[in-house]
């Protein structure tokens, strides 16, 4: 009876969780839209919630196989799951466990994130088609494949790669397909001049895009606080109160440090930095005392805001700032782990040691740093190749004149916003 | 510039009998300096300059007079003098500045006559802001000209405005009171204009909240200066890498020390002749004053400098230091003028503190 209970508890938690990353979606519509042009809108907005459907039935045909099914020899394993594909979970608990077609919810949400994160790089000059094929393949392998590596029982997982909920494999894998795309893609037009200096291509609404980050914020409580799988002891709840503190701390970091460099106190910096300050302690929300959680944060906003920087001055078009914040501070928030990870928690979570300055020596960060070094480096083969391909076989970006009187019309046929739109085109 | 070449300009602008052959002079005087502009110019070029354009406002008002006249509307029927207000106003003309004007004249007894005069300086102006456009000085965007009626007054006039002004001090009639105290007569009775002073000086001095209300005002322009010393320069488009010397130091700047003149009840609307009243006065010490000056004639420099745009000698007025022209051996001292003026800004705000006229 009490089993019963503890496993309807569990359940209900995993689900809301699952719930609230799923809602996630919602911060990325609107995080996409508000930081991009008004032409856009509509098309971006609306390949959201395209490609969640797509990256749904992809995942429940191969992803989840590949990154959890459980039929794979000792060898393979290390490598891919098998088994599993186009899976049928049980109708109910077997022996009291989580449900596995809760467990299967909650994951689906942790992919279709990544995607979504994926899209920073394609911004405002894709073809919808790059999206449907980019779709099918980073959702059926290249997720699934990192996802079994560090959480699937995978090679590093068992080398003892820690990262709770996925600054690695969620936030570094979606950010390095950004890179790959906004690579094979290039600048939007008027983004660089021709003498080296940087455009502002500022976005159409600043509101969207703070309320995008209190949805993501609220929404990142199922992400990390979700990931214990189990209340159990309340544990979940430590989380919690981690991922709260390097959220804050990002936030106000990135303000101040913007406010010192720029001479004024940029919001897109502070909302990025808050963001920045979520993705680093992913990876580290059940593994660090509060203080480290307030570092990571703190150093995630200052990261993001120089990252930012950095991207531009080397001419790499980052609309949505996915690579700083994504990339940069998963990252930081990765490698943070091997210096910060206590070994009471890394005990209590059972994967891999103590950090650096927590008397666990220089183990758990060079496995931190392998951790992000292969991942990445694989993300970005896999996501270059797909997209080169795309790019050779059917064209990866639409012409100059679609990009210039915007994706909602070239590849929907109407506007997001057509009052506004028709307006400024009778100006023209 | 040598003064041979200054006096043979000035002739040519005093002998110009039309406002055509004016035109003609001022071409003359800008591509005469504009060799020198394209270097850092020295504070004596800038001099020369505005003692130019002072010579080109002053003839088109002979013209435009003798213009009215042959319309049939006689002489000037009362004393008046043309004011000058802006960086006109503040011996500061770039190559290219707008007018920034007004006019004031004589009173008379009786109402007819008044309107009678009204209507003859409402024609003059006119007249003479039409010339000017014609030579190359667009109007003033704020429409701060004496072709306003607002800005074309009897001494009464001007006073019942600059009464209402202070009395009302809101956001824009503090700008007026600002724009006002840079004001100077640049032809016509000079007298007129000191009566006008006169009456902005005692209401200032009668009213110490004014000063905090103007501080207020201008505390918009930051100066480009962060705190790590580093220059905020544009970081996008065409300008990315230039600094805003105008709005970013030049103006900061010229508003301090008005400021601090205004509250000593110094008159002198030039910038630096106001720093050198404020030495005199002790208001600010040797060390500041001399501190003071050095920035201000570097951004006074960098601005002439930065209202010629390189490639093809058109004045652009950007107000901005392209990034080519901040070499290392510039950037030095302008860093370290734009903490004296960032300094300075901290001491206007601690003497207002204390209270204007409280000492």
């Amino acid at each position: 009876m009490t089993e019963e209970l503890n496993m309807g508890l569990n359940a209900l938690w995993v689900m809301l969780a699952a719930i609230l990353v799923l809602l996630m979606q919602g911060g990325f519509i609107l995080l996409e839209s508000g930081s991009t042009r008004m032409k856009n809108a509509g098309h971006v907005a609306g390949k959201t919630i395209f490609t969640l459907g797509l990256a749904s039935l992809v995942y429940w045909a191969v992803g989840y196989g590949l990154a959890f099914g459980g039929e794979a020899s000792d060898a393979l394993n290390k490598f891919i799951g098998l088994g599993n594909f186009f899976f049928t979970p049980d109708i109910a608990s077997v022996d009291n466990g989580l449900p596995n077609s809760v467990f299967f919810v909650f994951q689906l949400a942790f992919a279709a994130v990544s995607l979504s994160i994926a899209w920073g790089g394609f911004a405002e000059r894709a073809k919808l088609s790059s999206y449907l094929i980019f779709t099918l393949i980073f959702v059926s392998v290249i997720y699934p494949v990192v996802a079994h590596w560090i959480w699937g029982g995978g090679w590093l997982a068992a080398d003892g790669a820690q990262d709770f909920a996925g600054s690695t494999v969620v936030h570094l894998t979606g950010a390095i397909g950004a890179l790959a795309a906004t690579i094979l893609l290039k600048p939007r037009i008027g983004r660089f001049n021709k003498d080296g200096s940087a455009n502002v291509i500022l976005g159409h609404n600043q509101v969207y895009t703070a309320l995008s980050v209190l949805l993501l914020w609220v929404g990142w409580f199922g992400f990390n606080a979700g990931s214990t799988i189990a209340i159990g002891d309340g544990f979940f709840g430590f989380v919690a109160f981690n991922t709260q503190l390097g959220a804050a701390a990002g936030a106000v970091a990135a303000m101040l440090i913007s406010w010192l460099v720029n001479g004024k106190a940029d919001i897109t910096a502070m909302l990025n930095g808050a963001l920045a300050g979520l993705v680093a302690i992913t990876a580290s929300c059940a593994f660090v005392d509060p203080w480290a959680a307030v570092v990571i944060g703190l150093v995630a906003g200052v990261l993001v805001f120089f990252s930012a920087k950095f991207f531009e001055k080397i001419k790499v078009d980052d609309p949505i700032f996915a690579l700083s914040v994504h990339g940069a501070a998963g990252i930081w928030g990765t490698l943070a782990n091997g210096l910060f990870a206590t070994e009471e928690l890394s005990a209590k979570v059972g994967v891999g040691q103590a950090g650096l300055f927590q008397g666990g020596g220089w183990g758990q960060l060079w496995v931190q740093f392998e951790s992000v070094a292969v991942c990445g480096a694989f993300a970005f083969a896999a996501s270059f190749i797909v997209l080169w391909v795309v790019k050779k076989a059917i064209g990866f970006r639409v012409t100059e004149e679609q990009e210039i009187i915007g994706l909602d019309l070239s590849e929907h046929g109407s506007y997001g916003y057509p009052e506004q739109m028709k307006k400024a085109g009778t100006n023209a | 510039m040598g003064t041979s070449s200054r006096n043979r300009l000035l002739l040519d602008i005093a002998s110009a009998g039309d406002p055509e052959s004016l035109r003609v002079a001022r071409e003359r005087v800008m591509k005469a300096l504009e060799p020198e502009l394209y270097s850092l110019p020295a504070v004596t070029e800038i001099v020369t300059l505005n003692e130019l354009h002072d010579a080109l406002i002053a003839r088109a008002l002979v013209l435009a007079e003798k213009e009215v006249a042959r319309l049939g509307y006689g002489a000037p029927p009362v004393p008046y003098a043309y004011m000058l207000y802006g960086s006109g106003g503040r011996y500061e003309q770039t190559m290219h500045s707008d007018q920034d004007s007004g006019l004031v004249y004589g009173d008379t007894a009786s109402e007819d006559d008044g309107e009678k005069n009204r209507r003859y300086f409402l024609l003059l102006a006119d007249k003479v802001v039409q010339y000017l456009i014609l030579l190359g000085y667009p109007p003033c965007d704020g429409n701060v000209i004496t072709s306003n009626p607002e800005w074309c007054l009897s001494l009464a006039g001007w006073i019942r405005k600059i009464d209402h002004w202070i009395d009302d001090p809101d956001w824009e009639n503090v700008r007026y009171l600002l724009i006002a105290a840079d004001g100077r007569a640049v032809y016509g009775d000079k007298e007129l204009a000191d009566r006008l002073r006169d009456r902005f000086y005692h209401d200032m001095l009668d009213h110490p909240s004014i000063a905090q209300r103007m501080l207020d005002n201008t505390l918009r322009h930051k100066i480009l200066v962060g705190v790590f010393g580093q220059l905020l320069t544009e970081r996008y488009g065409e300008d990315t890498g230039s600094l805003d010397i105008k709005y970013g130091a030049y103006i900061p700047m010229v508003n301090a020390i008005r400021l601090l003149a205004l509250q000593a009840g110094v008159r002198e609307t030039s910038t630096l002749r106001r720093i050198e009243a404020l030495r005199m006065a002790h208001l600010l010490s040797e060390e500041e004053a001399e501190e003071a000056e050095e920035a201000f004639v570097l951004f006074m420099r960098l601005r002439m400098l930065a209202s010629v745009s390189e490639a093809n000698g058109q004045w652009s007025g950007s107000g901005k230091v392209p990034a080519a022209r901040l070499t290392k051996e510039m950037i030095a001292p302008l860093k370290k003028a734009l903490r004296v003026g960032v300094k300075l800004q901290k001491k206007v705000q601690k003497e207002l503190q204390r209270g204007f006229g409280g000492r």
